[in-house]
């Protein structure tokens, strides 16, 4: 419940909400004037203290360097939110399994540099390559069967 | 310094309602068409946003740790975003500065539990630590805003939110009252009532 104390501290709080409105408005002279116009309900106090504080309380920047990165970082997420799943916008890096241990011995003896042998992301692109390779295959057996047929028939 | 652009429309007993002229509505708007386009509000909001994590956690690692925390968090839910600024609230009306500022607030506390589960400063190095003045090379020179900070640093903690959100951030009655989740007259009196402790601190005799 509010009593007669309560409501004076409202309308004071409510003056110096005003005052603030105006003062912080017309920020560039807040050192030259006295204060707004409208300001004549707010105590010299609240008034003096409500300038300082305009004046004194600094507005920090980070440095250049944390902005960019930032920046930098939000562009990530953005490219990522922005990518439809067709284009692999979803897609995360698997893990390959393990070659079979003669293949990676074959590539030790190779002297392949061991940066080389990176995780690989695989996408459509292989799994094309060996549809055709499949195709190229089954071609291949195909004419070498009619050949072998038509040599028999002769 | 940056100016405001932001008055109350109506009379006191109008709901909190904000005028803008700060155009974060098309901002907003094309950040969701396109996430690219964020770039825009995270480059206006960045100084205030980390303003109000350095005076909240004062230290400049914890801040940016926050600010960085608060824009990824705005991106990756900027879809569940919504406008309540009303028609009547005036052209340009958003609410979307109320809600960057909810999620700084929560990030500011979150990095207040973390430095607490692993403190890395003793208890009495804490206050001077918690004087963003004492990093600031430029603002060290100035004797009356080292002393404004700390009496506003001594506040109790909404009671600070509310002068740091007013005074450094330049937020309305009605937007603080958004982001502390209070009424805006429980914000006028908050106010009021720091800028009466602040000055009985500055002016009491040493």
């Amino acid at each position: 419940m509010t009593g007669p104390q309560g409501d004076v501290g409202e309308i004071e709080a409510l003056v110096t909400d005003r005052y603030l409105d105006a003062l912080l408005g017309s920020r560039p002279e807040v050192g030259e004037v006295a204060g707004p116009e409208d300001a004549d309900g707010v105590g010299a106090v609240v008034r003096a203290i409500s300038q300082r504080l305009a004046t004194d309380l600094p507005r920090f920047h980070p440095s250049f360097r944390f902005e960019e990165r930032l920046a930098l970082r939000l562009a990530e997420l953005a490219a990522s939110m922005r990518l439809p799943v067709a284009a692999g916008g979803e897609g995360q890096p698997i893990p390959l399994r393990r070659a079979s241990p003669m293949l990676e011995r074959r590539a030790t003896d190779d002297d392949a540099p061991p940066d080389d042998r990176r995780p690989l992301l695989l996408g459509g692109a292989v799994a094309a390559s060996a549809i055709s390779l499949a195709g190229a295959w089954l071609a291949w057996r195909r004419r070498a069967t009619q050949a072998r047929a038509g040599g028999n028939g002769a | 310094m940056a100016r405001r652009a932001l008055w109350r429309v109506g009379g006191a007993d109008s709901p909190a309602r904000i005028a803008h002229l700060d155009r974060d509505r098309p901002l907003v708007a094309a950040a969701k068409r396109d996430p690219a386009q964020f770039d825009a509000l995270y480059r206006r909001y960045l100084a205030r946003v980390y303003s109000y994590a350095y005076y909240e956690l004062g230290n400049h690692h914890a801040a940016e740790d926050a600010t960085e925390a608060t824009f990824l968090n705005a991106l990756a839910s900027l879809e569940r975003f919504e406008e309540r600024a009303r028609p009547a609230d005036g052209e340009g009306a958003s609410t979307f500065r109320v809600w960057l500022f909810q999620i700084a607030r929560n990030e500011v506390a979150a990095e207040r539990r973390r430095a607490r589960r692993r403190p890395t400063a003793p208890l009495e190095g804490a206050l001077t630590i918690a004087d963003p003045l004492d990093v600031q090379a430029d603002a060290e020179r100035h004797d009356d805003a080292r002393a404004a900070w700390q009496a506003v640093g001594r506040l109790p903690e909404d009671r600070r939110q509310a002068i740091v959100l007013r005074f450094v951030d330049e937020l309305s009655t009605a937007e603080i009252a958004g982001v502390l989740g209070r009424s805006e007259g429980a914000v006028r009196v908050l106010i009021h009532r720091a800028l009466r402790a602040v000055a009985g601190e500055l002016t009491r005799p040493e």
